[in-house]
């Protein structure tokens, strides 16, 4: 009982980072945008969270690597929205690019290619009464702040993106960018507010890995979570909701990864469950599932 | 407006698009408190100084000829093949152990086998996501993504389990790697060719046929594309698949071959090394080889040609990088994100010509 509390809480754990970014992407393709750049920025944020925290404390890193994440976005949306660049291209320029910044800043501030010093993480705290249930109480003893704000994200997301003008606003474009433009929306400027959310959010997912989760840089450490958070936005069916059950499936598949040994497996046929695990879910649930209209369609205006 | 005009524009894009990425480089030397003018300077003097160092250029740029071509191929048709990372992998292994399964077959038989290998094991990892891309609608980016992960997991456990080379007699530290491939299995590198043209390229330059198996392939390629009934239907899907289908041809079969032909060239890329210096496969064999393939087919513009060219430019500044790592103290990643940036310049750079060349002809015809 307490090995599978610990499990699940190992998992809640490795949801988060999957999780954030996830609802990030939500923003990004319900303004009609496609990020295949999540990686990169989440690359990002663990570099600069790992920076940001050994400078300042951790508070500081989260903000540096929501920084670094939206700057990378920024370069996502001007290149794909004003120069209406094919999406997937740009997105996996801004893969190549962030790794490429993340080892070269690495070696110029740390003077190490793949990891940083040691770092602080938030202090832990630990759920009254719940962290008291026998079985249940490694759930909810020693959690990282930050797995708490990220679960309320998931609420104020949907509330954004439903009951909001500006989510109305970020949807319509997504669906259909010319009857937005004519009602006066600006199509281009929601665009960008879509992109930019998405790198802030894959920031502070690096950040999470870097500074909670691990307790340093290292180069690699976000292992393709990028992709795997688009996967399960797809899986979400582009829905906060969606998305944080998609992102718990994949959590615990990373924590049996980290956490379970099966005599007779090779360890590396347990790695390869999150990778194969999100192939088999697209392959089994995509076709039911129906994204935004425009998404991934470059908006171009009439006399442009 | 004129065809003269229009063709130069288009040769000259690709290049101001370099030239910018190079001027943001330069922001970056200056930001460490370099010279850029000397690090760059550097950077030409080491790279075409002198043999080796030009031998070695078309060395690196052999492994970027296959994979440049292999996602090319793909984009041709729209197919985003990002897996050409872990294909390139998994050709290098089947090629290994076939190099190294039949001694005493001739050479003339051994080598091409060991090529085919690597094709077929390319073809091998190409062959899920395509399947599922047109029997489920799955995204070829993600799987083709996750694939590449899995494969280096799977290639880790190979590596050190079943074809590990347990005889690794004098070896201070076991590698993780395949047996030795045959001696028949080994390509002939360049250097009997040189010694006739009075060349003095030194042994420790592995230059070797691939490079022009590569050329031949991109030439190959070029004539399928534009020359052949199949490279008709290619391009046909790819200008409009619902007219393509409504005209007979059949949409689904094109792209499976487009892209397994895409996946098996991938197989090749890490074969000049293997079957030269290297000699096996190993955990820690050069990767990477897949994600600059992309940058250099956006910069061929998905042409078999620009794609030699751009694979020699990217040769030259991985050349390049070691120089100014050790002569001028400048990290060789730089060029990494020299890499990303000539993709997005580059990108961006055709998006505003193909714009300009459309306005200037609503002019016209104004």
């Amino acid at each position: 009982m307490v090995w599978t509390a610990l499990l699940i809480a190992a998992a809640v754990r490795m949801t988060i980072p999957i999780l954030l970014t996830a609802l990030g992407a939500t923003f990004s393709e319900r303004s009609g945008v496609v990020n295949i750049g999540l990686e990169g920025m989440m690359i990002a944020g663990t570099f600069w969270g790992a920076f940001g925290a050994l400078k300042g404390g951790p508070l500081f890193g989260f903000f540096l690597a929501m920084v670094a994440g939206m700057v990378l976005a920024l370069v996502h949306a001007v290149v794909s929205i004003r120069f209406k660049v094919d999406q997937v291209v740009s997105g996996t320029a801004i893969n190549i690019l962030a790794a490429g910044l993340a080892r070269f800043f690495s070696i110029m501030i740390f003077h190490m290619a793949t990891t940083s010093p040691k770092v602080n993480a938030f202090a832990k705290i630990s759920i009254p009464l719940l962290k008291d249930i026998p079985g249940l109480g490694p759930m909810f003893t020693d959690l990282s702040p930050v797995i708490i704000v990220a679960f309320i994200l998931v609420p104020v997301s949907a509330y954004v993106l439903n009951r909001t003008v500006f989510g109305l606003r970020l949807r319509s474009v997504g669906e259909n960018p010319l009857a937005a433009d004519t009602l006066g929306i600006n199509v281009y400027l929601m665009r960008y507010a879509g992109v930019l959310i998405s790198g802030a959010f894959a920031g502070l997912a690096g950040a999470f890995l870097a500074v909670e989760h691990t307790g340093s840089y290292i180069e690699g450490q976000t292992g393709g979570r990028g992709f795997i958070a688009l996967a399960a936005m797809i899986f979400g069916n582009w829905t906060p909701g969606g998305a944080l059950a998609a992102s718990l499936l994949f959590g615990l598949a990373q924590a049996v990864t980290l956490r379970v040994q099966i005599p007779g497996i090779p360890y590396q046929f347990i790695q390869m469950l999150p990778y194969l695990l999100t192939i088999a879910v697209l392959a089994g649930f995509v076709r039911k599932a129906v994204g935004p209209a425009a998404d991934g369609i470059p908006y171009e205006r009439e006399g442009e | 407006m004129k065809r003269e005009r229009l063709f130069w524009l288009q040769v000259a894009t690709p290049f101001i698009a370099i030239l910018f990425a190079f001027l943001i480089g330069a922001v970056i030397v200056v930001a460490i408190g370099k010279n850029p003018l000397y690090v760059f300077g550097t950077m030409l003097a080491f790279a075409f100084g002198q043999i080796d160092s030009l031998g070695l250029i078309l060395f690196r740029a052999t492994p970027y000829i296959f994979t440049g071509l292999s996602v090319a191929i793909g984009f041709q048709l729209g197919l985003f093949n990002i897996g050409a990372e872990s294909q390139y992998k998994v050709g290098l292994f089947t090629a290994a152990v076939v190099g190294y399964s039949f001694p005493g077959l001739p050479a003339i038989i051994h080598i091409p086998l060991t090529i085919l290998a690597g094709v077929a094991g390319g073809m091998l990892w190409g062959l899920l996501p395509i399947v599922l891309k047109l029997k489920r609608g799955v995204h070829e980016v993600i799987s083709t993504i996750m694939l590449n992960y899995t494969a280096v997991s799977l290639l880790h456990y190979l590596l050190t389990g079943p074809f590990l080379d347990q005889n690794q007699i004098g070896a201070t530290q076991r590698i993780m790697r395949t047996k030795f491939i045959a001696d028949s299995a080994r390509i002939p590198t360049v250097h009997g060719l040189t010694k006739l043209l009075h060349i003095p390229l030194p042994n420790y330059v592995h230059l070797n046929y691939m490079f022009f198996i590569g050329i031949a392939l991109c030439a190959a390629i070029y004539w399928l594309i534009w020359k052949t009934p199949f490279g008709y239907e290619l391009r046909a899907v790819a200008g409009n698949q619902a007219a393509a289908q409504a005209a007979g041809i059949n949409v689904k079969r094109t792209m499976f071959i487009t892209f397994m032909l895409s996946a098996g060239i991938a197989g090749l890329a890490g074969l000049s090394e293997m079957m030269t210096s290297y000699g096996y496969m190993s955990v820690d064999f050069p990767s990477g080889y897949g994600f600059t393939g992309i940058a250099v087919a956006l910069l061929g513009k998905n042409n078999p040609f620009g794609v030699i060219l751009a694979a020699l430019l990217f040769g030259f500044l991985e050349r390049g990088a070691e120089g100014i790592q050790v002569i001028a103290g400048v990290p060789q990643e730089v060029i990494t994100i020299l890499q990303g940036i000539i993709i997005l310049s580059v990108v961006v750079a055709y998006s505003i010509l193909s714009r300009y060349i459309r306005i200037q002809k609503k002019k016209e015809a104004a």
